[in-house]
């Protein structure tokens, strides 16, 4: 079983959480959570593993950002979710040397959120033209939010 | 006495309006003469904004978005999400309405398709192909208006179900219209499978290995073309296609003749899935019975994926309780399958790059969501 | 400026019967756009079936689709590169006014193609048919020709 392979893969890196997933109910089949910094091993271990990349993105809350990495398998369904929790203003490594179709998405979530991969190697906007100041998917909490509502009734 | 010139290199900027860029895609082209050095494409022309659209609405506001991020396969959109969101709040969906969709969903992949050989061919220079593409495109297009109501930007599943019966006109439009198209295979062969231009523009050119598929995370008739069996629809069955008999076809080169051949079986083997789901079309309701006025799933997440014609879209939701989903993030194929490009498109003449950025089949707006 | 009444009418009955539109497609409404130059509903009927890939060979520019911040400047400078006298058609709710996408707190999209250029007939659906397409370039042949072949039609109460 390859869920279990990876599990066994994972297991020397020390991560926080391992564990089998609610495949009905999320679509996963195994859940890790992992360090930002931690990420470029677990990338490695998939790619041994034979996972390709499906997806990476990020998810903005009030104290940080979680960035969440999608695994999948060709051959075998199994579908690992990577979390790994980013506190505001910090740089996350990049897995684009690992992964290069990471590259792209990378530079999405810098596009999108504003969070800065270290190593990257052309961390440019991808999305919105590259002379865009703002990174339109970051929530606008509170103060921000009642600016924005005032400035759409005026 | 004239000084050598510095450079070697020069910049060839293709797009962001080009006729073969599908679109508006960006390409910036680094060229030694008339080989390429290194291709950057520029994407983000078609940028609307739709994730950031959903977190400012609710789930059902949000669904006829789906039919214009990929318009082209837009009913596989709608699945994929329709489906993330039945999970997320439990729906099961009765099996007379699974099967419209396959039959719905299939029918869109037929056109899909056909679309993308007819402009594709447009893009190496044929014109003829396109006619005879978008000929038996409309034939669809009727058959799917008639149910949907739209010719293109289809928002025709609901959570729960379909909201539209299909009827004995519909039945046996699909049928004649299966018939016509298996007539079709011929012509098709004799106008552009053995076409020897078509043949020597496709054979060995941009190759891509399975590794390269692996790392770069393609899916769809990119990966199948280099020999990698998945699709989502077997690998991880989803609906009623578990219920049917199909193949997946893969080529073995991974050039862009087994792209193409790729995609002709697979509409051959979508008539296969219509016309099994027409045979078996179960009696019953097309709706669930209990479908929430107002969908406020509970905090969570989840991950559905579905076949599209391009790939594995994949839908991930997060909700945190609200009548607005939290976060949807659209994990489209094309994004994936285009960040190839550079790789493939290195020391490649000017006309190859145009019929492998072709090959790819991208959605612009599909990318840039 | 001379006006030669005559000539120009007789100019303008020719541009009107062979508009060259620009092949230009922004997202959904292009395939409606391909779709009405292709086999079933045949623009070349009207003239307008010259889908030309320069700019500068094209008369009439069809904006098909959501023109986005990004995408506005090429809009414009397309535009620009065409030759007088030309004309344009904003096809589709999001060249007329955002369509879908436009709510208060988006941030991509240009809500509207006449404001960054000058629009002369506006097809409204989302995506419009075919069949719509083709009445606007009928309604746009009689913007041009101040007669049409429409008329005829419209006149009957």
């Amino acid at each position: 079983m390859l869920s279990e392979n990876i599990k066994k893969a994972l297991g020397p890196l020390g991560l926080e959480k391992v564990a089998p997933g609610d495949y009905a109910k999320t679509g996963y089949h195994l859940e890790v959570a992992a360090a930002p910094n931690q990420m470029p091993a677990v990338a490695q271990v998939m790619r041994d593993q034979g996972c390709f990349l499906e997806s990476l993105t990020a998810l903005h809350f009030r104290e940080h950002f979680t960035l969440v990495y999608h695994f999948a398998h060709y051959e075998e369904l199994c579908r690992t979710v990577v979390k790994a929790v980013l506190p505001l203003g910090q740089q996350a490594p990049t897995i684009s040397h690992i992964y290069p179709g990471a590259n792209w998405y990378e530079r999405e979530v810098y596009d999108l959120f504003g969070i800065r991969f270290t190593g990257h190697p052309d961390l440019r906007r991808i999305l919105l033209p590259f002379e865009a100041d703002f990174h339109p998917l970051l929530k606008q909490f509170e103060e921000e939010a009642e600016k924005s509502e005032t400035k759409a009734d005026a | 006495m004239l000084e050598p010139l510095e450079e070697k290199t020069y910049i060839l900027n293709l797009g962001p309006q080009h006729p073969s860029t599908h679109g508006v895609l960006r390409v910036v082209l680094e060229m030694e003469g008339e080989f390429i050095v290194k291709a950057d494409p520029d994407i983000g022309y078609g940028h609307r904004g739709h994730e950031h659209m959903a977190e400012n609405r609710n789930y059902l506001q949000f669904l006829p978005n789906m039919g214009r991020v990929d318009y082209l396969h837009a009913l596989a959109f709608n699945h994929g999400y329709c489906m993330a969101v039945e999970k997320l709040i439990g729906l099961e969906v009765p099996e007379r309405a699974e099967f419209i969709r396959v039959i719905t969903a299939e029918l869109n992949r037929i056109a899909s398709h056909l679309l993308w050989v007819g402009a594709y061919l447009l893009d190496l220079g044929a014109f003829t192909p396109f006619l005879y593409c978008f000929d038996d495109r409309e034939n669809i297009l009727d058959l799917l208006d008639r149910i949907t109501g739209s010719r293109l930007t289809y928002c025709f599943y609901r959570f729960g179900g379909v909201p539209q019966d299909i009827d004995q006109e519909f039945i046996d439009g699909c049928r004649a219209f299966a018939k016509r198209l298996r007539r079709r295979w011929k012509d098709y062969d004799n106008l552009v499978t053995k076409n020897i231009i078509f043949i020597e523009r496709t054979k060995g050119i941009g190759v891509i290995t399975k590794e390269q598929c692996r790392l770069y995370g393609l899916t769809g008739p990119m990966a199948r073309g280099s020999g990698i069996p998945y699709d989502i629809r077997k690998s991880e069955p989803y609906s009623a296609y578990p219920l049917f008999d199909f193949e997946i076809p893969i080529g073995e080169n991974g050039d862009i003749m087994d792209r193409y051949l790729v995609r002709m079986r697979e509409m051959e083997q979508s008539l296969r899935i219509i016309e099994q789901a027409l045979d078996k079309l179960p009696n019953g309701p097309i709706m669930a019975e209990k479908v929430p006025k107002r969908i406020k799933p509970a905090a969570g997440e989840v991950y559905a994926a579905v076949e599209t014609a391009r790939g594995e879209f994949g839908c991930y939701i997060v909700s945190q309780g609200d009548v607005k989903p939290y976060r949807i993030k659209l994990r489209v194929p094309s994004f994936a399958n285009l960040s190839i490009l550079p790789e493939i498109s290195r020391d490649t003449l000017v006309a190859d790059f145009v019929a492998i950025l072709g090959s790819i089949d991208v959605v612009v707006p599909e990318i840039d969501r | 400026m001379i006006k030669i009444g005559l000539l120009e009418e007789a100019l303008n009955l020719a541009r009107a019967n062979s508009l060259w539109p620009m092949t230009f497609g922004l997202a959904c409404c292009a395939i409606e756009m391909m779709a009405a130059g292709a086999a079933r509903f045949d623009l070349d009927r009207f003239g307008a079936g010259v889908f030309r890939p320069s700019p500068r060979q094209c008369d009439l520019m069809i904006v098909a689709g959501t023109i986005s911040k990004k995408m506005a400047p090429a809009v414009v400078r397309l535009w620009e590169q065409m030759p007088a006298p030309k004309w344009v058609i904003a096809m589709g709710n999001c060249a007329i006014s955002g369509g879908p996408f436009y709510y208060p707190t988006q941030y991509a999209i240009v809500p509207g193609a006449d404001l960054i250029i000058p629009v002369d007939v506006y097809v409204p659906g989302c995506p419009p048919r075919p069949e719509g397409l083709i009445e606007g370039i009928l309604m746009l042949e009689e913007k041009i020709t101040k007669r049409g072949r429409l008329r005829k039609f419209r006149d009957v109460k």
